[in-house]
């Protein structure tokens, strides 16, 4: 029939059989296998070439990458503003370094910054 | 509502209805590891007409479907198993437990995983249930695992051949192919 | 010997770790007391000794030890490793990542430590790190794929897109043979690197890439779903609809579907024949189609509309869909719609009347009329609409037609819920939970409807019959460990309500605890993933992560608990066993106290005897795991005496409030509890940047003014003796507050 069908709460799931399946599921989360996954099928040359490249190019490829990116500008801060800002506005110190150098190490401009809405 | 794949981000929600749906429960990372093992395989039913209260609503879940695929099958055929799938009380009569199944394990499951059927465990006393799966989605039982549940009742285990659907997709891709190959022809 | 080769090995690190048996731990203890025995100065077996404690749970102990190997022998990887592993397992992850980059220093060829490391960064969001990390991983194994992926992961979640897709790239150039169409891994690569080049804007490289490259990955949803949104967005029209066609023939459920074809058909937002006719096409393609009947009603107007909802109402009241009320309330913001609705409703049941002289043939009062009668009582109960009068009378003439149904018990119960009269409210939801005492759903209503009364240990009583039985500690155990936020909620502000601050600050800790857990959930997912290869997935889990705690199970138990401490630090009096007086009015302290000892015992005994019943029912109880369970730590404060007893209520509220201020900023109502902590700890300026916030929200809001004349006053008092940078930028925002 094509009578509608009463899908009432459709409870599976299941206890102890299944609570122990869940349990085992999850102790596995962190079991590290990648150790002995043997590489199959790449060209060991074209890997060894692409990796070469990837260091000199990239230079260092991973850390320099990462410096282009947040180049901060090298500004000189006042350690009594930074200790102003930490306390004051509760950053930790590194933070409140960001915030005067993003505002050129004026204080006052650094603090008006951060009071305005984010959003 | 609207039927969609499960989002990382509805997952305290999903985990919400469960608990005031069934009393079959689990952790949150147990969603996630579903949802990070086989993310094509969970779907949820989610109320989306409700205005949001805050900036930070998350739509409602009013049904989900949990499902996975067995990682070390002991018959040794790739087969899904649904996890958890439950619906509101309020929201029942749409349909919305057999739409979840007919997206899970009647598509995802044979497309990405290559099943070749999907079992489930249901209380025996679950008459609505038994109903959907056996009369509705054809699925057959294969036995009965006495106390099952924690409260002592029996649960009948269910399976569905997924083999009608193989066979579906693979005339579709044939076609699919024919099609290219007359096209390519002419 | 052989034993303190075995116990220095990297594997033995591992071992303990990941072990999760005590016997692995006492096996080992007994191996380092041997070796100790000859060699009391050997520090990596007193570090090894160290990590079993730990896992033991002796944390200190562990750390005691695990310095004392560290002044022994400076120069050991290994007991830099090991007390990284400490800090890590005790959530010290700054310290950790130090100490594991000491111990890299000194062993930089370790897999164990470098990988250590680089998940410990990425949980910390060290990006930059993280690429750095992933990038010796992969010049050590450039032969696994993992490697290659995690580096485009690094890369992808530090913002360097580019780099990211080249990494791909480069790894794909690298594979000699085809990989098999069933190889998951590969065609989620596909998928992963198609997501970066969309991600990077180039829609029209992103298409064809998925056309060429991505043509055969298995998972055929997520190909059709990006391909279908390429279209669109570069507009090539024809196309885009048979794309959304195609989405709406494998799912007709999925409103985003109808939007996107919809609008690749070009059809105007007011012409309603036209999108009419769209919804119709689908509606009758796929009868059993919800949204292609419902969908239609948002948009349509006037006598459209109202063909479209009698049409509508008709089939649901006929089937008894219970949320229908729910599904349509939200059409209520347009008053012809709120009108015309209930219109129906009473259409309806004319016509039922009038056909209805013969009894309904399937015997099942909650299709037809009772529909009808149970959701014209919705309507008369919504806010939007509400006589509540008018809402009793037709619930109960659907509960005259039908006594045993659970939902118009369940409507009867939220009726005196808005008039006020909780007491009835909560007794009425029991009512309904007894007439289905199998199914949670009412079961778990029952129960928060008795937290609304203030009734906790009936509450946990109720919630009892639910939660499973073996779980040592009772019900709230259970409900704690499976992390059932909504009753830790409500129980703790039942409990505040009560006065029984000790017990309110318990669950809102133990919500902020639960939210700690799903953070450091995603932790074993940083490798797991890569070894399943659903990258998407993981990303999509690390971008949620991210803004964990917006979400409302987090800012409303955190908004309670500054404003509980608030009210702790305004009224400081003698609260013993954290029974303070938190209410404003003027009962009697000592009165207080006694109620809420006896409220106390009254819950240990519910949840004693719920415990008792419970264990009696279990037929598995025997069988309860051995492993694991003695290492439980005992609660030492179970009933938040040690909380309540806080002598720096401000400095805990700050817990809460930090998280809240920057998780959830456009939360008005943290913004104005961030000001009231802020203004008592004399921070100004932050409290000044709250009221700022919250009046770019909604200056209309009925606390503002006073905030603004009240930071206005203490500021004013003290000025002088502010820093001068301070009073300088004080001075001129607060002449920009309105109300100046």
């Amino acid at each position: 029939t094509t009578a509608d069908v009463e899908d009432e709460a459709a409870a599976t799931t299941a206890k102890s059989a299944e609570d122990r399946k869940a349990a085992a599921a999850l102790s596995k989360l962190d079991a590290r296998g990648d150790d002995d996954e043997a590489a199959t099928n790449v060209d060991q040359e074209a890997v060894k070439n692409a990796m070469s490249a990837l260091s000199s190019g990239g230079a260092g490829g991973a850390a320099a990458a990462g410096a282009a990116k947040k180049e901060v500008k090298n500004v000189k801060v006042d350690a009594g503003d930074v200790k102003l800002l930490v306390d004051e506005l509760e950053l930790s110190k590194p933070k409140a370094t960001e915030l005067l150098k993003a505002h050129d190490g004026d204080a006052v401009k650094a603090l008006k910054a951060y009071l305005q809405p984010a959003f | 509502m609207d039927i969609r794949l499960l989002r990382a981000s509805d997952i305290p929600l999903i985990q919400h209805a469960n608990l005031e749906n069934l009393p079959e429960n689990y952790f949150l990372k147990y969603y996630l590891y579903h949802a990070l093992s086989w993310p094509q395989l969970s779907y949820v039913a989610v109320d989306v007409s409700r205005p949001p209260k805050t900036p930070y609503d998350y739509p409602k879940i009013v049904g989900y479907v949990l499902a996975k695929m067995e990682e070390e099958p002991a018959d040794g055929v790739q087969h899904g198993h649904i996890t958890s799938l439950s619906v509101m009380r309020t929201h029942r009569r749409l349909g919305i437990a057999e739409k979840l199944m007919r997206q899970s394990p009647e598509l995802a499951m044979v497309e990405t995983f290559g099943a070749h059927y999907v079992s489930l465990h249901v209380r025996v006393s679950n008459k609505a249930a038994i109903h959907l799966y056996r009369d509705t989605l054809g699925f057959k039982t294969e036995k009965t695992e006495s106390k099952y549940y924690a409260d002592g009742e029996d649960a009948y285990c269910m399976r569905l051949d997924l083999g009608f659907l193989r066979e579906q997709i693979r005339e579709a891709e044939e076609e699919e192919k024919e099609k290219k190959t007359t096209t390519e022809g002419n | 010997e052989q034993l303190a080769i075995i116990l220095r090995t990297e594997m033995g690190i591992e071992n303990i770790v990941r072990a999760r048996t005590w016997d692995v731990y006492k096996r080992g203890l007994k191996a380092a007391e041997q070796i100790l025995k000859k060699n009391p100065k050997h520090a990596d077996t007193i570090s090894m000794k160290a990590l079993i404690l730990n896992a033991q749970g002796k944390t200190e102990e562990a750390f005691a030890l695990a310095k004392e190997a560290l002044t022994i022998d400076m120069k050991s990887y290994i007991c830099w490793h090991v007390y990284g592993i400490l800090y890590r397992t005790n959530k010290n992850f700054d310290e950790a990542i130090k100490a594991y980059k000491f111990a890299l220093k000194l062993e930089p060829d370790s897999h164990q430590i470098q990988r250590d490391l680089a998940v410990l960064q990425v949980q910390m969001r060290d990006y930059p790190g993280y690429v750095q990390s992933r990038f010796n991983m992969l010049k050590a194994r450039p032969q696994l794929r993992q490697n290659w992926t995690a580096l485009a992961i690094a890369y992808h979640l530090e913002g360097n897109l580019q780099q990211a897709e080249n990494i791909l790239t480069t790894y794909e150039k690298s594979i000699t043979s085809t990989p098999l169409r069933t190889d998951l891994e590969h065609s989620e690569a596909l998928l992963y690197k198609n997501t970066i080049i969309a991600e990077q804007g180039d829609i029209q490289r992103a298409l064809e890439h998925l056309d060429t490259d991505c043509k055969n990955c298995l998972d055929r949803l997520a190909v059709m779903e990006l391909r279908a949104r390429y279209l669109a967005e570069l507009d090539r029209k024809e196309e885009a609809v048979k794309a959304y066609r195609a989405l709406l023939d494998r799912n007709p459920e999925f409103s985003d579907y109808y939007k996107g074809l919809v609008a690749a058909l070009g059809i105007p937002n007011g012409d309603e024949d036209a999108l009419g006719a769209v919804y119709a096409e689908y509606a009758a393609k796929y009868p059993r189609s919800d949204a292609a009947k419902r969908l239609p009603l948002d948009f349509l107007s006037g006598e459209r509309f109202r063909t479209a909802a009698k049409a509508y109402l008709t089939l649901m009241f006929d089937k008894g869909v219970p949320s229908t009320f729910a599904n349509l309330k939200h059409l209520y913001s347009d008053s012809f719609k709120k009108e015309t609705l209930p219109a129906l409703a009473e259409e309806y049941l004319r016509e039922h009347d009038a056909s209805d002289a013969e009894p309904q043939g399937n015997g099942d009062s909650s299709k037809g009329k009772g529909a009808a009668l149970y959701f014209l009582a919705q309507h008369y109960n919504y806010y939007l609409s509400r006589d509540l009068a008018k809402a009793t009378e037709f619930v109960e003439k659907a509960i005259e037609l039908d006594p045993k149904n659970v939902d118009f018990h369940m409507t009867k119960a939220r009726i005196f819920k808005h008039q006020g009269d909780l007491a009835k409210a909560a007794e009425q939801m029991d009512h309904a939970r007894s007439l289905d005492t199998r199914d949670r759903y009412i079961n778990s209503k029952a129960a928060k409807y008795q937290l609304r009364n203030n009734e906790n240990e009936k509450a946990l009583a109720t919630m009892g019959l639910f939660t499973r039985a073996e779980t040592p500690g009772g019900p709230l155990a259970d409900l704690t460990d499976m992390q059932c936020i909504w009753f830790l909620t409500e129980d703790g502000e039942a409990w505040q309500r009560r006065g029984n601050v000790g017990l309110a600050l318990k669950r809102y800790h133990t919500i902020f605890n639960i939210f700690d857990i799903w953070q450091e959930d995603q932790f074993d997912f940083h490798s797991f993933s890569l070894r399943k290869g659903q990258i998407r997935a993981y990303i999509d889990l690390i971008r949620w992560e991210d803004r964990l705690r917006e979400h409302p199970f987090y800012s409303r138990a955190a908004l309670s608990a500054v404003n509980l401490y608030l009210q702790m630090y305004d009224k400081p009096k003698g609260g013993a066993n954290g029974v303070d007086g938190s209410q404003a009015n003027g009962e009697d302290a000592a009165e207080r106290k006694k109620a809420a000892k006896k409220a106390r015992k009254e819950a240990q005994k519910a949840e004693r005897e719920a415990a008792e019943k419970a264990a009696k029912q279990d037929p598995n109880k025997a069988q309860k795991g051995k492993d694991g369970e003695e290492a439980k730590k005992k609660d030492d404060d179970p009933n938040g005496a040690k909380l309540a007893a806080t002598t720096d209520p401000l400095g805990d509220a700050m817990k809460f409030l930090g998280h809240l201020l920057q998780f959830s900023p456009k939360n008005i109502e943290a913004q104005i509890a961030g000001f009231e902590v802020f203004i008592r700890r004399k921070k100004y300026l932050l409290a000044l940047r709250c009221l700022k916030a919250a009046l770019a929200l909604n200056k209309e809001h009925p606390k503002i003014l006073d905030q603004v004349a009240r930071l206005r006053q203490e500021v004013g008092g003290v000025l002088d003796s502010l820093a001068p940078k301070v009073k300088e930028v004080i001075e001129a925002e607060l002449a920009a507050v309105p109300g100046a």
